[in-house]
């Protein structure tokens, strides 16, 4: 389970998580959607660590993650996609893929483990393997990022407005390897940034809705998963 | 212009190219990883030079032993490398979050305060020992002499260090992470690596190589006051004509002022200061990213 406690980040003087509270059960598919700039990426960023916070405590798995430093929280088997697609140009999209995992010095049989487990949820993978990692194209980058993410994401995963300007085929293509996801570790929790609820369809189990650095009222997915309906919260 | 002038000026531009590329490789490299332009890489340099030159003179020189003279060199930057290299890292560290131009200023201080302290232990009476050079013997080509110090320990060393080190990027966990850190430090953290420690040694890898740079010219040339400037203000030109981080284009953009310099000296000696400059400029002009540095779209 992650734990949000009463967290609020500033980044230059400007607030941009304010007391942020909420308990996130095991398993389970979160979405969280706001507007451009409403803070979704910046409470990933916090709960990785890559964001100082100025008070409350983040917990995952009954553990405070306030000493444990950002480089660290792969090891507690959370997994990260960015927003922008960040394959390491230099390396191929396996030599990507594998990269967490043998910074975490995961045995050669590990890494193989994850990286089959990885690709039977993302098969789309398995051809671009080879390819540079400066050859993707912006579907392809985000399915890669979500592979990175499983190979060391065993516990939960932070996928940061992964279906952003995909194209519907592609975006189709997505939630159903996050289907396939959620049905092969029904353990592994997820956290979905989206600034479009509509896109999400009916993949999350819980939505959520950030606007200015805090949480607002959370109402059912089925009352609003269309922009519109987030845009009458807002 | 005759063909043995020509010669000459190409092996003296090709030497000194390779001493650029070393201390310019240091720069880019540092750059990438640490984001800071170190004015203080030239006081490696110097401080890599008279170092190397103590050395050689506490124990090599008279010896007649080209091994140990080339020892002098190494653990003359070896030692410089690490004990300045991390030392400014320190400095840096407490700076880390400031704005660049503070960060630029901060080194631009340390490089004042190094050149003292440079004059302080070394004074200002010129270093020369050349010792290793004349060890390696020459070589006659089309009946020009040449040391071979000049003619393949310099370039041939360059050359090793730049192959060796595309080699560690590419096929070492470390070098990989440093890939990472380069392209991305906060992904590169969250997929853990340690971005600090990475910094770290690339820091110190970086400074080594800029006291290399030193080590290796030391034999080449009167060690005096000022010749880290006059290198750093050098190594800038090829860093910010190849485009900053790239590695590969400062090898490149190192032979091209390197030689375009040496020419100069033979042929157009009014131009030698300037010539790298107007290559710079010739470049920023058409490239303002940089020759090597594949432009990207700005984020809105």
């Amino acid at each position: 389970m992650l734990k949000l406690e009463n967290v609020s980040a500033r980044i230059d003087n400007v607030e941009v998580l304010r007391n942020i509270s909420v308990e996130l059960p095991g398993g389970s598919i979160v979405a969280v959607v706001g507007r451009n700039g409403a803070g979704k990426t910046t409470l990933l960023k916090a709960i990785m660590g890559l964001l100082n916070l100025e008070e409350g405590d983040i917990s995952f798995e009954g553990q405070s993650l306030s000493k444990v430093k950002a480089y660290e929280r792969v090891l507690l088997g959370i997994g990260y996609a960015p927003q922008e697609r960040v394959m390491f140009p230099s390396m191929t999209v396996e030599e990507n893929l594998r990269f967490p995992c043998q910074i975490a010095r995961y045995s050669k049989e590990q890494i193989a483990e994850r990286l089959k487990l990885t690709l039977e949820i993302v098969p789309q993978l398995e051809e671009l393997l080879p390819r540079s990692g400066a050859a993707l194209s912006g579907g392809q980058g985000k399915m890669a990022a979500l592979g990175r993410a499983l190979m060391v994401g065993s516990h939960m995963v932070l996928l940061d407005e992964p279906f952003q300007g995909l194209a519907p085929a592609l975006a189709a293509q997505y939630s159903d390897a996050l289907q396939r996801l959620h049905k092969k570790m029904p353990d592994l929790s997820i956290v979905i940034t989206e600034s479009n609820a509509g896109l999400l369809k009916d993949i999350p189990d819980k939505v959520m809705y950030i606007e200015r650095g805090a949480l607002l009222p959370e109402p059912a997915v089925s009352e609003s998963t269309n922009e519109s309906a987030v845009g009458a919260q807002l | 212009m005759g063909v043995d002038t020509l010669l000459l000026a190409l092996i003296d531009g090709v030497s000194y190219a390779g001493l650029l590329f070393l201390v310019a490789l240091g720069l880019t490299f540092i750059f990438g990883v640490v984001r800071v332009l170190n004015v203080a890489h030239g006081s490696l340099y110097a401080f890599g030079g008279y170092s190397a030159a103590s050395m050689g003179i506490w124990f090599a020189q008279g010896a007649g032993s080209i091994t140990l003279s080339i020892l002098a060199l190494i653990l003359g930057a070896g030692i410089v490398g690490v004990i300045l290299g991390y030392g400014l890292m320190l400095l840096l560290h407490r700076f880390r979050d400031r704005d660049p131009i503070i960060q630029l200023l901060v080194t631009f201080g340390a490089f004042m305060v190094l050149e003292d302290v440079q004059v302080m232990i070394w004074g200002t009476q010129p270093y020369f020992v050349s010792d290793v050079m004349f060890q390696m013997g020459d070589t006659s080509l089309l009946g020009v002499v040449f040391m071979n110090y000049q003619l393949w320990f310099i370039p041939s060393v360059a050359l090793g260090v730049y192959v060796l080190l595309r080699w560690f990027l590419k096929h070492s966990l470390k070098g990989r992470q440093i890939i990472a850190v380069t392209h991305d430090r906060e992904v590169a953290t969250a997929l853990g690596v340690n971005a600090g420690r990475i910094a770290s040694f690339t820091f110190i890898i970086g400074a080594s190589l800029g006291a290399l740079g030193g080590a290796l010219a030391s034999p080449t040339t009167s060690l005096v006051p000022g010749v880290g400037a006059d290198m750093i203000v050098l190594s800038f030109a090829v860093v910010a004509t190849a485009g900053l981080g790239q590695i590969s284009g400062a090898l490149i953009v190192a032979l091209m002022i390197g030689i375009a310099r040496s020419l100069s000296v033979y042929f157009l000696p009014q131009f030698e200061v300037v010539m790298p400059y107007l290559i710079m400029m010739a470049v920023l002009l058409i490239r303002p990213q940089g020759l090597f540095t594949v432009a990207e779209a700005r984020r809105i």
